[in-house]
């Protein structure tokens, strides 16, 4: 049977509302997904029926908890296809997951190494490796790829014998262009460099294999794939999570404390400090069950169409500059040269339709195609045709009411 | 400047029942907006935190202040003109006294004055109450 959107939208209560008196059409995907209704019963039930504390008390709210709580662990961990789950680290989302590496690695950076990224980049894996660069001495490098994604073979001397960190995107947050990864993760393997790969953009569209990818590390954030916020992970390889120092330490990261020492607890443990974010943790869960009952090739074939549906529309309009790819991508990221992007989202929410006008968190990318923000609509599965035409009309109407003068 | 009635600039805003209305009054009012010369479209004359462009400028004459203000966005060009509107032609003392946020509340605003990062209102009413240094 084919995909059927306008059914399975019945799924996500938040999609009946109004919104600015039209009925709500939400296109802001990409910066986090609506919720269908078994994560929140998740959630629900947990507070309902299991709400204690994991790990500590020996009762039996604790032990349904600490259950839960594991068994949340294995089905993330087989979401992803981790070798096993205590590979899979509960962070806040993908900006903590990089902040942890980033912290967790500066005893292996000295001056004259480097930190490679792509020009692809979100904030949240740049930033945190510009610190990483000031506090070590050690040299940032941007890996040049072009806005369609591509990059040319004689990029590789950006890997060589001083590249100790790779980190790349999988999918381009504000363009929604997909990253030739694995090219990428080989060439930074061939020089030993530890890998990082930031799939925040891809968990919720693509099945995801971090042994087929074999990076060092992966990180996501739970509320862009149809859970909870506050909840992502950092999934590592044994090697490279047992040499990440601890950036936070306190209770259940540890085995044994004195006034002069403390044992640090072992893996997943040792990266886990404190209290987690428990019902999050069972929501994401819901969410990759959610996923992994879907037929995950028509769905995102179907959230691609929508994509295409939009570029089609829009491609011969002198008016617009579209610089997401004609295909295999779920978004498009456009602008209106002469009309500013604030001004087109503002008509756009007048009439319901929820998009994301912006700089995206990519300043540098920005740059790079020459505009100061983009107007980026980004489909999910629950998106329909109908909604994809009526994003069309209202920009089109948009610029006519604003292109006036 | 001269035009800058507040009392007509709010019965207009008052009378819109639907955001589309108030964006299409913005619009509007952004026409009216006399805008700076790229002279004084520098960087000092920036108002910092506005997802859009803003610069404002500040002129004392006899104790009183005149703002002029300009953004590369039309909606918040039509902001600008209702700010302008409730502070132009007053001292600096009174304006430091006044609660503009409270007063651009009575003008059915409140959806673009959140005080998200995509919004720049609160830095720009803040800068306006600020002390000129040039002017010390």
């Amino acid at each position: 049977m084919a995909f059927d959107a306008n059914r399975l939208r019945e799924q996500f209560p938040i999609l009946k509302l109004e919104a600015n008196d039209h009925p709500l059409v939400y296109l802001d995907n990409a910066a986090t997904t609506q919720k269908p209704q078994a994560v929140l019963d998740a959630l629900i039930a947990y507070y309902t029926t299991s709400n204690a504390n994991v790990h500590r008390g020996a009762h039996y709210l604790s032990d349904r908890a600490t259950t839960q709580f594991e068994q949340a662990r294995d089905r993330v961990a087989h979401f992803i296809n981790a070798e096993q789950a205590d590979h899979v680290i509960w962070t806040k989302g993908t900006t903590e997951s990089i902040n942890l590496v980033a912290y967790g690695l500066e005893w292996c950076l000295k001056p004259d190494d480097e930190i490679l990224i792509t020009s692809l980049e979100h904030h949240a894996n740049l930033v945190p490796w510009q610190q990483l660069a000031f506090r070590t001495g050690a040299r940032l490098r941007v890996l040049p790829l072009t806005s369609k994604g591509e990059w040319e073979p004689e990029y590789e001397r950006y890997f060589n014998e001083h590249t100790r960190i790779f980190a790349c995107t999988q999918i381009s947050n504000a363009i929604g262009v997909k990253t030739p990864i694995k090219e990428m993760l080989a060439a930074a393997k061939a020089v030993n460099a530890f890998t990082l790969v930031d799939g925040a953009q891809a968990v919720a569209h693509y099945p995801i294999d971090v042994q087929d990818l074999d990076c060092d590390f992966y990180v996501f954030s739970g509320h862009k794939m149809y859970g909870p916020t506050g909840i992502g992970v950092l999934y590592g390889k044994p090697h490279a999570l047992e040499v990440l120092t601890p950036v936070q330490t306190g209770g259940e990261m540890v085995r044994h404390v004195t006034y002069n020492s403390t044992e640090f607890n072992v893996l997943p443990y040792r990266l886990e400090a404190g209290t987690p974010h428990i019902e999050g943790v069972i929501g994401l869960a819901a969410a990759c069950d959610f996923l992994t009952s879907q037929d995950r090739e028509e769905m995102v074939q179907w959230e691609q169409r929508l994509a295409r549906y939009v570029y089609d529309e829009l491609k011969f309009n002198t008016a617009i500059e579209i610089y997401s790819p004609a295909s295999d991508t779920t978004v498009v990221s456009l602008s209106v040269p002469g009309i500013h992007t604030m001004d087109l989202n503002g008509y756009l929410d007048s009439q319901g339709v929820a998009v994301r006008a912006g700089s995206h968190c990519a300043h540098p990318l920005m740059a790079q195609l020459g505009v100061s923000s983009t107007l980026r609509a980004s489909f999910a599965c629950y998106n329909t045709l109908s909604e994809a035409r009526r994003f069309c009309d209202v920009l089109l109407e948009a610029i006519e009411i604003l292109g006036d003068d | 400047m001269t035009d800058l009635n507040c009392d007509a600039i709010q019965a207009r805003l008052q009378a819109c029942t639907s955001k589309e209305a108030t964006f299409k009054e913005l619009v509007s009012l952004s026409k009216q907006l006399k805008r700076l010369t790229d002279a004084d479209k520098i960087e000092e004359n920036k108002v910092k935190g506005c997802e859009s462009a803003v610069w404002l400028v500040e002129h004392q004459n006899n104790g009183l202040c005149t703002f002029q203000a300009d953004s590369d966005a039309k909606l918040m060009r039509g902001v600008l003109m209702v700010i302008l509107s409730l502070v132009n032609g007053h001292s600096k003392a009174e304006l430091q006294q006044r609660d503009l946020i409270a007063e651009l509340s009575e003008f059915n605003l409140s959806s673009y004055l959140t005080s998200s990062r995509t919004n720049g209102v609160l830095g720009i009413l803040k800068q306006i109450q600020a002390n000129d240094p040039s002017n010390l």
